[in-house]
């Protein structure tokens, strides 16, 4: 079969801005930005800090965020194609940086360049930079699916800056990685049988890094105090514990903003990051949070539309991706904060306080934006070659 | 284009979605579990974590003497302690320390240098000394009120008030120790919302168990007498060079102890280095045998017997053999004496005579009702209840002898005080005591009803007076006289019994004189004892001027007025 080529010089403008996904990304980032002011004016009070000082510096992102966010989404879906490979060599370019001397290493993990107004953590960046560049290493494919020789390149590639992140170590990342690669490959068109067999290799190189020890004892201690959730309640699984007492202080209708004794007078750690989510839960309560889910998983369903009407198969695939490290980031997150998984260390999307994840998310929602404003006319309907 | 792979491939997406879906479910799942089904088991939680839990220090009562003087008071005070973590040159610091707390900088260097994040350097330091503590500025170095018990009449009345233990104000001596539940009160509680910064929430709950304050005892010392006995024992401490003494002052009629004094005494404010022998009330915790002096229960048994009356003329012979000892008297006298007049010679031959003559039991009999061998119930920790053998036990030979003048029986100085308080007191015993009312934190007082008891007929009692008086017009105890006043009491000498060697001593004495004044109805009893006197070691010389004295200035204290003559 003859490659077509894809011709991008087509950078077509239409349809119109998916107001239900900015709606949506709104309102999540109104909700977030309340919570993680709540959340952190006692505490900074407590500690001699201005009350909101936290809350100024994450609004700068947010703002920060929807000019990536506009900036991103009018930008032809072609041209972040083309573009693609440079943005790769230039994330794996900075997480080589990370290791370098100049990163700075916090709690026994180096994940930071610090700059003059914040600290980049260029592992989240390299998050939509993997998507984009799966996608393009996935798109050509034929009826017959996808060889085993484009799928060994495209993970050979992906193995870059998955070993830099390893060597940080960021675990968290790792794990979105491989969730986000195994959807994608899945959209992708692999088939059942490629897929069972990328698991299982995946699963004895895993038991195999266990045996070598190359997972670090805190990892390890996090999981088993998942697993004991009662008895260490003042070891590993301390936060958890909080998390979930505040959440359920929280009942049906929640305490009201300011209100929250557990969250907001800081008996939660991390309570304006991975644990922002219980803010939400005390104050807000039960409605509360599922109005909170809800609106997420709005944002994942647009995102899988977006697949869907995606004009080719690298729109589709980076729609699926960010759907993918979305759903993740939130299920991961929520789902620890309620005690349903381990503790692992994932920001929640749009809520929790912090730069380099909040313009991360904002930049993929933006890509996926423009590929949603140039959809084929007839949902579905695409070229199977790139 | 493949229609059939385009459906898969978007069925494929449709899988994702639904996967996602799942997941949502997931959560939701558990957030009704944790937001509804098991909501207040978390909520409580929450609020056992926020809520502590405080004890409010009740304030101890405080002691004052029978004038409304304060004995024993709680102060305020500032103790100083060093976190020795925050402290990164221990020797600078100790060195620039020690010098405002007046301390040995090793013992500064100590507490510095202790493991922890706390340490002691000086607790409960006048104010003025904190702050020059303060201004210095030292690195870990913190300050804490602490309250302080403080004796504001210093070593007046050391071992009858007592202390407590610097740590915790519980009393450990003394009066202090005695009423430790009277003065201590009941701690009250707070329950407060706390944030994990230690700031009281403003919504939260709030509940307040104020804290009891400890009542007030009102004793019933006076503390002008206390200070006048205290004065006149040091004086014949000075005077004779006795190694020690114990006045007891007590108003026969209620049985109120008046003043209670021991030397040598301490002051409780500071007591680091005292010996803690020195802590002994002994007037109360310490038994001799006291000689002479009984001879007053002896005659008064004879004479509530019957087999005597005070004329009763008795031929006194130069010696009696009892055993292998020879009893003998040690003053001249008229061969013949009254029953009178053997008391004002402190005849012990004519003593024994009328001893014998009464028999072990009734002797015993008598010697009980009077008090002795049993302790006297005073409000007091750790008194003795000497020692008084029951007949049975008693020898055929020399013990109704020994016993009858003041031998083989042990006494405290609170014991033959009340003997003569019961004299006094025509014949009725009065429980003595030195509390004599309970002021609680509203204000209500509680007045002490001490027990009362006959012991001898008022016409007994009488009698024995009217001997006494002519111990000191016409007798032994002539130097106890008080101007102005007619007196009456009782000299004894007794060689020191040494319980180590269980032997007398050769050259010690215990001198004694008890009395009373006005004679004919007294209103005080004055005991007083002196341990080893090397001059003027006999009770006559050594303990009567003594008695002139305190008995004078009880006397116009309480505004006695004098015997019209």
């Amino acid at each position: 079969m003859t490659a077509m080529r894809v011709d991008l010089s087509d950078r077509r403008a239409t349809g119109r801005p998916d107001y239900v996904l900015i709606v949506s990304v709104l309102v999540l980032s109104a909700i977030g930005l309340l919570m993680v002011f709540s959340a952190s004016a006692p505490r900074l009070e407590a500690e001699g800090f201005s009350r909101t000082s936290l809350v100024i510096r994450q609004s700068v992102f947010v703002i920060g965020g929807a000019g990536v966010f506009v900036a991103t989404a009018a930008a032809s879906d072609r041209s972040w194609r083309l573009s693609t490979p440079y943005i790769f060599a230039i994330t794996v370019f900075l997480l080589l940086v990370v290791l370098s001397p100049v990163g700075v290493e916090r709690n026994g993990a180096q994940r930071w360049i610090p700059l003059k107004v914040m600290d980049l953590q260029p592992s989240e960046f390299a998050k939509p930079a993997m998507i984009m560049m799966l996608a393009v290493m996935l798109s050509p494919a034929d009826e017959t699916g996808i060889s085993w020789t484009r799928i060994g390149r495209a993970l050979g590639l992906m193995a870059v800056p998955s070993v830099l992140i390893f060597m940080e170590p960021d675990l968290g990342t790792m794990l979105v990685f491989t969730f986000v690669a195994v959807v994608m490959l899945f959209t992708a068109g692999t088939t059942l049988r490629q897929l069972v067999t990328m698991l299982v290799t995946g699963l004895v190189v895993l038991v195999m890094a266990f045996q070598l020890n190359l997972l670090k004892e805190y990892q390890l201690d996090r999981l088993t105090g998942f697993l004991n959730s009662d008895e260490h309640s003042l070891t590993t699984n301390y936060n958890q514990n909080q998390s979930q007492i505040a959440i359920g202080s929280g009942g049906l209708f929640g305490k009201g903003i300011f209100n929250g004794s557990q969250t907001n007078l800081a008996f939660v750690p991390s309570q304006t990051t991975d644990f922002v989510f219980t803010a939400v839960g005390e104050q807000l309560g039960f409605v509360g949070s599922i109005l909170v889910l809800g609106l997420y998983l709005l944002v994942v369903w647009r995102l899988l539309i977006i697949g869907v009407a995606a004009r080719d198969r690298f729109g589709m695939l980076v729609a699926t991706g960010v759907a993918a490290m979305f759903g993740f980031h939130v299920f991961v997150n929520i789902g620890m904060a309620v005690g349903l998984l381990p503790v692992t260390g994932l920001p929640l999307p749009l809520m929790s306080s912090g730069g380099s994840f909040y313009l991360t998310v904002a930049f993929s929602l933006g890509v996926c934006h423009a590929i949603w404003t140039r959809r084929s006319p007839v949902p579905g309907e695409r070229r199977l070659m790139g | 284009m493949q229609p059939g792979s385009l459906r898969r491939l978007n069925a494929r997406l449709v899988t994702v979605g639904v996967l996602l879906v799942v997941c949502w479910i997931a959560i939701g799942y558990r957030l009704v579990v944790v937001q509804a089904l098991e909501a207040d088991v978390y909520a409580d939680q929450g609020r056992n974590q926020r809520l502590q839990r405080e004890t409010l220090a009740a304030d101890r009562g405080k002691i004052f003497d029978r004038d409304g003087r304060e004995l024993a008071v709680t102060i305020d005070s500032v103790t100083v302690y060093a976190n020795p973590r925050e402290i990164e040159d221990p020797t600078t610091v100790a060195r620039l320390l020690a010098p405002l707390l007046r301390m040995n900088m090793l013992d500064v260097l100590d507490a510095l240098t202790t493991d922890g994040t706390f340490a002691y350097v000086a607790r409960q330091i006048e104010s003025a000394e904190a702050d020059r503590v303060r201004e210095a500025r030292l690195p870990g170095i913190y300050f804490l009120t602490e309250p302080k018990r403080v004796y504001p009449m210093g070593d007046l009345a050391g071992q009858v008030i007592g202390f407590v233990r610097a740590d915790d104000n519980v009393g450990l001596e003394g009066l202090e120790f005695q009423y430790e539940e009277t003065l201590a009160g009941t701690p009250g509680e707070l329950l407060v919302e706390r944030d994990p910064y230690g700031r009281t929430i403003p919504q939260g709950e709030y509940e307040v168990v104020p804290a009891e304050p400890g009542s007030d005892l009102v004793l019933t010392i006076k503390t002008e007498i206390q200070f006048a006995a205290a004065e006149a024992l040091e004086r014949a401490i000075e005077r004779t060079g006795a190694a020690g003494g114990s006045i007891v002052v007590v108003d026969p009629a209620t049985g109120e102890i008046l003043a209670m004094v021991n030397a040598p005494t301490f002051d409780p404010n500071d007591r680091s280095g005292a010996d803690p022998v020195l802590f002994r009330n002994r007037a109360v915790t310490d038994a001799f045998e006291p000689g002479s002096t009984m001879k007053l229960v002896t005659i008064s048994a004879a004479l509530e017997a019957g087999i005597a009356t005070p004329d009763t003329l008795y031929e006194i012979p130069r010696q009696l053999e009892r055993g292998d000892t020879t009893f003998t008297d040690a003053t001249n006298h008229p061969s013949e004496l009254t029953v009178t007049g053997i008391v004002a010679h402190s005849s012990n031959l004519g003593t024994i005579m009328l001893g014998e003559e009464l028999g072990a039991r009734e002797l015993h009999r008598v010697l009980y009702a009077f008090g002795l061998g049993q302790s006297t119930g005073l409000d007091f920790p750790g008194e003795t209840a000497g020692l008084l053998r029951t007949p049975d036990d008693w020898c055929e030979t020399t013990c109704i002898a020994s016993t009858s003048i003041g031998y083989r029986v042990s006494v405290t100085t609170l014991q033959m005080a009340m003997v003569f308080a019961t004299v006094a007191n025509d014949g009725v015993w009065v429980q003595p005591h030195l509390v004599r009312e309970i002021v609680d934190g509203r204000g209500a007082r509680v007045p002490v009803d001490p027990l009362q008891r006959r012991v001898v007929d008022v016409g007994t009692a009488r009698s024995m007076r009217a001997m006494l008086e002519e111990v000191v017009s016409g007798g032994t105890g002539a130097f106890a006289a008080v101007d102005g006043y007619r007196v009456g009491g009782k000299t004894g000498t007794t060689e020191k019994y040494l319980y180590d060697e269980q032997a007398y001593s050769e050259d010690d004495v215990v001198a004694s004189f008890i009395g009373m004044a006005p004679i004919d109805d007294p209103r005080v009893v004055v005991a007083v004892v002196l341990d080893s006197p090397q001059r003027d070691a006999s009770g006559g010389k050594g303990a009567a001027p003594v008695f002139s004295e305190v008995a004078l200035a009880a006397l116009h204290q309480l505004g006695v007025p004098p015997d019209g003559e």
